[in-house]
């Protein structure tokens, strides 16, 4: 029997070629282990209507031209999709980051996510755009469900180099002008900004209709604080530093990392966003089952 | 506090290395990108007072780590109290049994209590120490801890007096010639006033002095001496009386002659003391006279005694005196008018008959041979020359020369002559042809020899005449040729005293008894005042003086010593546990 992809280290996974090649990988292994899609449309908007046909799914039937004129028709939508879904990946500096050379970086990881998540999307018909962002928007794919759509979503992935810092309220805001249509928006992100002026925004995308979810994207050794004796602790976004002895500090940045997840997973569930934290070491399969 | 390796303490440099080692590490740490820097930030300002705190108490517990290593390996020498060998010592213990150690006090003798805290001093002792026994005679005695422990168990009260400042520093001077760690005295004395009356010890600075303290003070009446002149017995009383505020107490005293001599018979006599308590001791003199018979010529012992009380060794002393016969006495016509009138009236008191055993004459003429003589300078200053030939072919080893100043007469032996002008002398001199001694000369004036005796001969300085000296007008002069005829001349000797167990001892010259010894305590042993714990200090060299409990404690610890390095060894073990804790606990 074939070893599933989408539960194998993501750090090997990677290895086996690009991020199509481990994009498809996980994602055949993915849907081999589910029934049916795990999302279902809901910003379908209608057009017109047509007669109806054998086979067609008797839930789009029109009843009241049926009690009307006793004749069958279904009502016929603007785009033929399920959902409009718009995956945000966050491509600020500190995503290009790895605790160890054997792990992927938090941006490859999202990548490979993104491109996972947008091939499911894309296979059951779902329009899936993508927003790739630092301390602005870098890339904007809109969401179709065309033919090709995928390829492009995963150019935009690759044709995003690593930022600078992260303004995620500024991009944020801004794209919430560019999701104007309700949909499923998926945030991929280390989510190393300011927690309210982010939830703020995101906040504003769910008061809009949309389904909200975050992936909170840490490195394992970002949870467990490592490293020699003494070291100089660098922010790569900004030129804040810190010297620290890493055993000292070990428990009580742990301990600070609990209460700043929790904090998440708190504000998020309390404005109806799901929230998932995701460590790089997690195999892309487990983190799209947080999606059902 | 000492070191067996001092040099060892040169590592106590070391002690900087965790000071050092800090500063080393404020070198610039390597850099490392981490995204998550706000959550350090976090951490460390949430964790910053503890981690301070655990820097400095890690600083401080390498630090005493190495200090502790360090002064282990040099291995210290502490000072212990109590418990534990002490460092080789030399130590003299003076046990002091003079007489008055024999007092009772709360039920037992003070020598019991003195000996059994000079046998637990003795049991303390190691093969290195060096220690001696110094008793009321003064003898220093060595030996092997069971010699000294068989010494104290048989030592009993002793009848001579200690003078406990030279004893001290006797001992003090014993014990620091000795090359050893500890150097101490331990005075186990009833520290009486009395004992340290003379003067202040010298101790060297490392010798280190213990005294006992006495316990309190007690009521005492002894016997200090008796004397007997003229039938009567004169006892003088000495003691001790703590001031109750009552009057003080009559003394009885009790008299019996003719104990220890055969065929003298006994009888006794009472007196009654009344004992003063001037400067906080008792003393008193009680005259009692003598039975009609005790006045017959011969030797007679008797005994004075009080009624027991704590102290007994001096509640009895014996006495001796001699009874002789009138001399017969003639004076020459150039003796003078007053040595003359002198005798008459000797004579009619029955002090003297007419005889020549005694013949008291002057340097005109040879004194006669076969006869005592007493004899004046002549008048004539030409005559000095042949006098002098004749007392010389007699064999008297004194002679005399120019006229000497006038001044006064000082005598001890004779205190009647004492301050008695004389206006003209001669100086006698000792012409060194025979041994003449300090001893042959009984008073002087100005400092020079004016009335001495040789042999059977006694040579005055001065004629009997009031133009030489205001003698014969003096009242002691009839009292003076009375101990010239009778005692002096015929050169029987003085009773003497000396310190020992009463009792009475003569001296013989083939058949004749020529004098007698009067064996007893001294009298200041029956002053049982102790002496206050300041003037004990002064006097015995700065000496501690400590109750039995402190005494027992504090002896052989100056010098004890422990080496502390085990307790530093395991202080370090400990010092490393926390060490090892503090510096492995993440929070």
């Amino acid at each position: 029997m074939a070893q599933r992809l989408d539960l194998l280290d993501p750090a090997e996974v990677a290895r086996l070629g690009g991020i199509e090649i481990v994009a498809q990988g996980v994602v055949e292994g993915y849907l081999a282990g589910v029934h049916r899609s795990p999302f279902r449309g809901f910003s379908v908007e209608f057009t017109e209507h047509r007669a109806y046909q054998a086979g067609d799914e008797l839930r789009y039937l029109d009843w009241r031209i049926l009690g009307r004129s006793d004749r069958l028709f279904v009502k016929q939508f603007e785009e033929e999709t399920n959902l409009r879904a718009m995956i945000l990946v966050d491509a600020s500096r500190s995503m290009a980051w790895h605790g160890a050379p054997e792990r992927l970086t938090k941006r490859a990881y999202a990548d490979r996510l993104a491109a996972a998540l947008a091939l499911i999307l894309l296979r059951q018909r779902d329009a899936t755009g993508l927003v790739t962002f630092d301390d602005q928007v870098r890339q904007v794919i809109p969401a179709r469900v065309k033919a090709g759509q995928w390829t492009r979503v995963v150019r935009g992935l690759l044709d995003t180099p690593d930022g600078q810092g992260t303004a995620a309220h500024a991009a944020l805001q801004r794209l919430t002008a560019l999701l104007t249509r309700r949909g499923l928006v998926v945030l991929l992100s280390d989510l190393l900004f300011d927690r309210e002026l982010a939830l703020t925004a995101l906040r504003y995308l769910r008061h809009r209709g949309h389904q909200v979810v975050v992936f909170h994207l840490m490195d394992p050794a970002e949870v467990e604080l490592s490293g020699p004796p003494e070291v100089r602790f660098r922010d790569p976004e900004s030129t804040v530093s810190v010297v620290v002895r890493p055993r000292e500090l070990a428990r009580a940045y742990a301990d600070t990392v609990r209460r700043e997840v929790a904090a998440w997973r708190k504000a998020c569930r309390r404005h109806g966003i799901g929230y998932h934290h995701v460590q790089t070491d997690m195999p892309f399969g487990l983190a799209l089952r947080l999606l059902t | 506090m000492s070191f067996i390796h001092p040099l060892a303490l040169l590592g106590l440099v070391a002690a900087t290395i965790p000071a050092l080692l800090h500063l080393l590490q404020r070198r610039i740490p390597p850099e490392i990108d981490f995204p998550p820097v706000r959550y350090l930030s976090v951490a460390e300002r949430e964790s910053a007072r503890r981690l301070k705190l655990r820097h400095l108490l890690l600083l401080i517990l390498r630090t005493a780590l190495i200090v502790t290593i360090v002064l282990a390996a040099a291995r210290p020498l502490v000072p212990l109290r109590g418990g534990g060998a002490h460092q080789p010592t030399a130590a003299v213990i003076i046990l002091d049994n003079s007489p008055s150690s024999g007092a009772i006090v709360d039920g037992g003798s003070v020598l019991d209590r003195l000996r059994v805290l000079a046998h637990s001093s003795i049991a303390r002792l190691t093969p290195a120490d060096r220690v001696w026994l110094m008793l009321c005679d003064g003898v220093v005695r060595g030996g092997t801890r069971e010699a000294l422990m068989a010494t104290i168990d048989s030592t009993r009260q002793g009848w001579q007096r200690l003078d406990l400042v030279q004893a001290v520093e006797r001992a003090a001077r014993i014990v620091d010639a000795q090359p050893l760690a500890g150097r101490e005295v331990h005075v186990l004395s009833d520290l009486q006033r009395t004992a340290l009356a003379s003067g202040h010890a010298r101790v060297p600075k490392d010798v280190r002095v213990l005294a006992l303290a006495p316990g309190h003070e007690i009521s005492n009446h002894g016997i200090a001496g008796v004397t007997v002149s003229e039938g009567a017995a004169i006892i003088e009383l000495a003691g001790s009386s703590p001031d109750d505020g009552g009057p003080p107490a009559p003394v009885p005293v009790t008299i019996r002659i003719g104990a220890g001599r055969q065929g003298r018979g006994e009888v006794a006599a009472r007196g009654l003391a009344t004992s003063d308590r001037a400067d906080g001791a008792a003393h008193a003199a009680v005259t009692v006279s003598l039975p009609a018979q005790s006045v017959t010529a011969g030797w007679w012992v008797g005994e004075a005694a009080l009624e027991p009380d704590e102290l007994r060794a001096d509640d009895r002393r014996p006495f001796a005196w001699r009874v002789a016969p009138p001399a017969r006495v003639t004076a020459t016509a150039e003796a003078g008018p007053f040595a003359a009138a002198a005798l008459s009236v000797l004579q009619e008191g029955k002090r003297v008959v007419p005889g020549r055993d005694v013949v008291i004459s002057s340097g005109e003429t040879p004194p006669p041979t076969g006869a005592h003589a007493i004899v004046q300078p002549p008048v004539d200053p030409a005559l000095l020359g042949q006098a002098n030939r004749a007392i010389a072919a007699r064999g008297l080893p004194w002679r005399w020369t120019l006229l000497g100043t006038p001044g006064t007469i000082t005598s001890s032996a004779l205190p009647f002559l004492s301050d008695v002008p004389v206006a003209r002398r001669y100086r006698l001199e000792g012409t060194g042809s025979q041994e003449s001694g300090v001893g042959d000369v009984l008073a002087t004036v100005n400092g020079e020899p004016w009335l001495v005796r040789s042999g059977d001969v006694v040579l005055l300085g001065s004629r009997l005449d009031t133009a030489w000296t205001a003698l014969p007008a003096a009242p002691g002069f009839v009292p003076f040729i009375d101990a010239l005829v009778n005692r002096i001349v015929v050169g029987e000797a003085d009773v003497t005293a000396l310190e020992g167990a009463p009792r009475v001892e003569f001296r013989t010259r083939g058949a004749d008894t020529i004098g007698a010894t009067v064996y007893g305590p001294d009298g200041r042993e029956s002053d049982l005042t102790p002496a206050s714990a300041s003037l004990a200090t002064d006097a015995l060299g700065g000496a501690e003086v400590l109750d039995a409990e402190h005494f027992a404690a504090e002896r052989f610890s100056a010098m004890r010593r422990a080496d502390a390095s085990g307790i530093l060894l395991l202080l370090a073990l400990l010092l490393a546990a926390a060490e090892l804790g503090v510096a492995t606990r993440t929070r």
